[in-house]
């Protein structure tokens, strides 16, 4: 076979793009080897409340540990005070991959430290 | 496809032909860059919409790593045979071809992380997966466009002459052609919500017309549009040609669209009925491609 007639910048992106194609086709071969089945695993986590000009916000970390996407994820969340009055939120998440990670916020009225903050049960779908 | 391999005059190095009769020459880094800056255009210009689309991005992770791993193989297989029969440089030996296959390839997926990065799409808070399938789900497109680009926007440079001794473009060449179109134009609309709309909510009646209506759009551009080339091109041999074509040319997009909806995932948990109807409505932007491809994207032949 003979050497194709090229110039040094033609030489330099084929380099690169040869480069590209097979770490890109590595990184798919072994994903394709590695990846179980499985279902979603999703993890809720609340963080320290903050004062907002009108109320309180409370920042939440959804990560996805499991072994799929997972899509339309909810998390509700409650905030139950002393005096038996209890305010809900829920955070929609529209698409969680596995092993990432969403932030949201919740917005409550009251004070967060006055009650108790607490997650209720997850649901998705997988795509 | 052996024929298709023989020497064509401009081909050196090989027994039959003198090493005299070589046109190639290694080009000058100006024409190099005028041929990428091409092949950039026309990758961004054909695969924009892909890029600006909700549904591709999410596509990375609704995708499986193995679909994605054959989505990359089909489009370099792709490349391969569009280089082959409509490349800028016809006389090409088959390392050559490789060569710009995985140059336009590369292009492809550096310019599809370039503009998603540039978009927000990708960033470091992505986990490794998610950002590699964003890249490679638009890459692909990007990579068809970026060869079409290349072949297509270019001037008149002393580089068109090598077409000049090329024989008459053979069934599975124009097979190429019609895929490669088929694909581009396709991809754009496939992972869409609404080729699903269309799919499950148009009832059978209204699919037959709308499978009729694009084998007529398909015929229309195909034989009598006048579009370039496209007398010169295709043999019509009277009504049976006619029909022959448009047929062959809808099941090109028929096929196609088929592929890339399973690649896209849009036949998963889906019942015949659906799946036939996305079949359809895909097929409209895949035939129209199949047939414009057979004529735009192959350079045309010597006058």
């Amino acid at each position: 076979m003979t050497k194709p007639a090229k110039n040094w910048l033609e030489w330099t992106v084929f380099a690169v793009g040869l480069v590209l194609v097979l770490a890109t086709l590595g990184f798919l071969i072994r994903e394709s080897l590695v990846s179980g089945d499985g279902p979603p695993e999703i993890l809720a986590r609340l963080g320290e409340p903050r004062p907002a000009q009108s109320g309180h916000l409370v920042p939440i970390e959804v990560t996805n540990v499991g072994l799929a996407t997972a899509e339309d994820v909810s998390v509700p969340v409650f905030l139950d005070l002393p005096d038996g009055e209890r305010e809900e939120a829920q955070l929609a998440i529209a698409f969680l991959p596995r092993d990432s990670r969403r932030e949201g916020w919740v917005h409550f009225r009251s004070d967060p430290r006055r009650g108790k903050v607490s997650l209720g049960p997850i649901a998705f779908e997988v795509p | 496809m052996t024929g298709d391999l023989a020497p064509s005059p401009g081909r050196c190095h090989h027994p039959d032909v003198p090493a005299r009769a070589r046109v190639s020459r290694a080009r000058s880094t100006g024409e190099s860059l005028r041929e990428y800056g091409r092949g950039v255009a026309g990758g961004l210009l054909f695969s924009l919409p892909l890029l600006y689309t909700m549904e591709v991005w999410q596509g990375a992770f609704t995708m499986p790593p193995e679909r994605q791993l054959l989505y990359v193989v089909l489009a370099l297989v792709l490349l391969l045979g569009y280089n082959r029969y409509a490349g800028l440089h016809p006389d090409s030996t088959w390392a050559e071809v490789a060569i710009d296959s995985i140059e336009e390839m590369g292009i492809g997926l550096l310019l599809s992380a370039l503009v998603l990065l540039l978009i927000g799409r990708i960033g470091p808070e992505q986990d490794g997966r998610e950002i590699v399938g964003r890249i490679v789900v638009e890459a692909v497109t990007v990579a068809i466009g970026v060869s079409v680009g290349t072949a297509q926007l270019g001037g008149d440079d002393e580089m068109d002459l090598g077409m000049k001794g090329k024989d008459r473009i053979t069934f599975w060449g124009q097979l190429t052609l019609a895929v490669c179109g088929a694909v581009l134009f396709a991809a754009n609309v496939a992972p869409t919500e609404e080729i699903v709309m269309i799919g499950i909510e148009l009832p059978g009646y209204q699919l037959a017309v709308l499978g009729l209506s694009t084998m007529a759009l398909g015929t229309l551009i195909l034989f009598y549009s006048d579009f370039r080339g496209s007398r010169r091109s295709l043999r019509v041999e009277g009504l049976p040609g006619v029909i022959r074509g448009a047929v062959i040319t809808y099941a090109v997009g028929l096929v196609a669209s088929v592929i890339i909806l399973w690649l896209f995932g849009r036949f998963d948990g889906m019942g015949p009925g659906p799946i036939l109807g996305q079949t359809v409505a895909l097929a409209v932007a895949a035939t129209l491609g199949a047939s414009a491809g057979r004529l735009l994207f192959q350079r045309g032949e010597s006058d």
